[in-house]
């Protein structure tokens, strides 16, 4: 459905706010196509269900 | 036998050559100075030459200190390794502003305690986010088979500098293939070691979770006396492993018998061009690999990579996104800041999926030894191509050239990177074994190599 797209300008506007990040004009339409990337680029880990005892190793040993 | 002056010496071939007392270390030393000034206006590999350094050093092991197994080879190291009295510029323009390195990283000072000499700092993507080699601040590295191609990166100096022939063996990190990717591209022998098994002390980091640190080289024997010599426990990174030295090289020519040998089929078997698989499927004949396996979930290995890199880079990198944006490549920035605005439930979510494909690729590997895959989608593109078509379909070229290597580094398993030319263009296969074999990854390297399958030429 169109409406559950993010809005992905006004994200990155107020994302940026919120951590204190200014994000030059020049620089802004780059990193809305950067998180539009990375939304496209995620989904396959998004898409993933996990079992509620998988935890995230507290030190990664290969 | 190469002659130990020329481009072509492996590392192993100078090391007997100066422990035999045929050849000076400074005449090994002044030979690679020199290549190095002559090649450097075309492969672009080097940002730091510490020639006074080097011929010091050569003095001194001609006057019969720090003998060791690499006796006299020169050697360079991707400019995010600390090398005293320099800045670690990490690929940047803003680190040459920042402290200079008191000492040599960990893995420059085991080298050179093992008798091989430091000639330089080399070009590498800006804070190692890169697979291309570009770079705004230094130039492209050229890839020495096609100077107007890319090395691949971000080690893409380490890739230049061997495929010339300026140095015999360079250091590379690798955080998604930043070692893979320049081996493929500029045929070279290159080794992702086990994720902790060597020391990344001294090193600039861009993704504490997944990086790594190792050799690129002409032959798989370099690859394994570089590795024995810098194996160990290091305090220094809580990540490095304590557990016992493995040593690869007494193993190397044993050859390929017991080994269980197949071939990643699945997400490793589409969306490359042609060569990379008839590549993979070169190596699996000559191997008689016929079995398949499914590395289930590596698209969302990927994925997962891809968002802790971000994620985590992007936060290392937050204070100087702040206060000198405009002083990053224009490749990384915007990039960068894209991370700093991700989700941390990502974040999370991928650091938990690590453990369940952990788990899922180590079940996998209890049924055989090596997987072998391909290192990149292609070839080399040309310098400044931004889009490239894989399996037909139109993709950015940063983004996908390290499709095939990050659903690997993502857990940590070792990786040696076999040139493989028939004709034109180098293009790399994966040799993939579990955590902490190394030496079978390196045995089926050598045996390639005996082979004529796997080759690696100067340019």
């Amino acid at each position: 459905m169109a409406d559950d797209k993010p809005d992905i300008a006004r994200w990155v506007d107020e994302g940026a706010k919120a951590i204190g990040l200014p994000i030059a004009p020049e620089y802004r339409d780059k990193v809305i196509l950067n998180v539009e990337r990375s939304l496209a680029i995620a989904q396959p880990l998004l898409a993933l269900e996990l079992d509620d005892e998988l935890t995230p190793l507290p030190v990664y040993r290969p | 036998m190469n002659d130990v002056l020329s481009k072509s010496a492996t590392a192993s071939e100078i090391a007997r050559a100066v422990m035999s007392g045929k050849v000076k270390a400074s005449a090994v030393v002044d030979a690679a100075l020199k290549r190095i000034a002559a090649t450097e206006p075309a492969v672009n590999a080097f940002t730091d030459i510490v020639a006074d350094r080097a011929r010091q050093r050569a003095a001194e092991i001609d006057a019969g200190r720090h003998l060791g197994p690499l006796m006299g080879v020169p050697f360079a190291v991707k400019n995010l390794f600390d090398i005293a009295g320099l800045p670690t510029r990490a690929g940047s323009k803003i680190n040459v502003d920042g402290p200079k390195a008191a000492r040599d990283g960990a893995l420059v000072r085991k080298l050179e305690a093992a008798g091989a000499i430091l000639v330089g700092g080399l070009n590498m993507g800006e804070y190692a986010y890169d697979f291309t080699g570009e770079n705004a601040h230094y130039g492209p590295s050229r890839n020495p088979h096609d100077p107007s191609r890319m090395t691949g990166g971000s080690s893409g100096g380490s890739g230049a500098a061997v495929a010339a022939g300026e140095v015999p063996l360079a250091l590379g990190s690798d955080t998604n293939g930043s070692i893979r990717v320049p081996a493929s591209l500029c045929g070279l022998f290159g080794l992702k070691p086990t994720y902790g098994r060597l020391s990344r002390a001294g090193s600039f980091p861009f993704v504490d979770s997944l990086d790594h640190v190792g050799p690129l080289a002409r032959s798989a024997e370099d690859l394994a006396l570089a590795f024995d010599a810098m194996q160990g426990w290091d305090p220094d990174d809580p990540v490095c492993t304590d557990r016992d030295v493995e040593p690869t090289l007494e193993t190397l020519q044993h050859g390929i018998d017991g080994l269980r040998i197949a071939v990643a089929g699945d997400y490793f078997a589409r969306g490359g061009e042609p060569q990379c698989f008839e590549a993979v499927a070169a190596v699996a004949s000559a191997l008689g690999a016929t079995r398949t396996v499914v590395l289930p979930n590596a698209a969302a290995a990927r994925a997962a990579a891809y968002v802790i890199t971000a994620i985590e880079g992007a936060q290392l990198h937050l204070p100087r996104l702040r206060a000198r944006p405009q002083d990053f490549d224009p490749d990384t920035r915007e990039r960068f800041m894209a991370g700093a605005l991700l989700p941390g439930s990502w974040y999370v979510k991928a650091q938990r999926f690590r453990r369940q494909y952990r788990a899922e690729v180590l079940r996998l590997f209890e049924e055989v030894d090596i997987v072998l895959a391909p290192a990149t989608p292609c070839v080399a593109p040309k310098i400044g191509q931004v889009m490239m078509t894989l399996g037909g379909v139109e993709l950015a070229v940063r983004a996908n050239l390290g499709l095939f290597t990050q659903p690997i580094s993502f857990i940590g398993l070792p990786v040696v990177v076999v040139p493989t030319r028939k004709t034109g263009l180098p293009i790399g296969v994966q040799v993939i074994a579990r955590p902490y074999n190394e030496a079978a990854a390196l045995r089926v390297a050598a045996w390639l190599e005996k082979q004529g399958v796997g080759a690696s030429l100067t340019a």
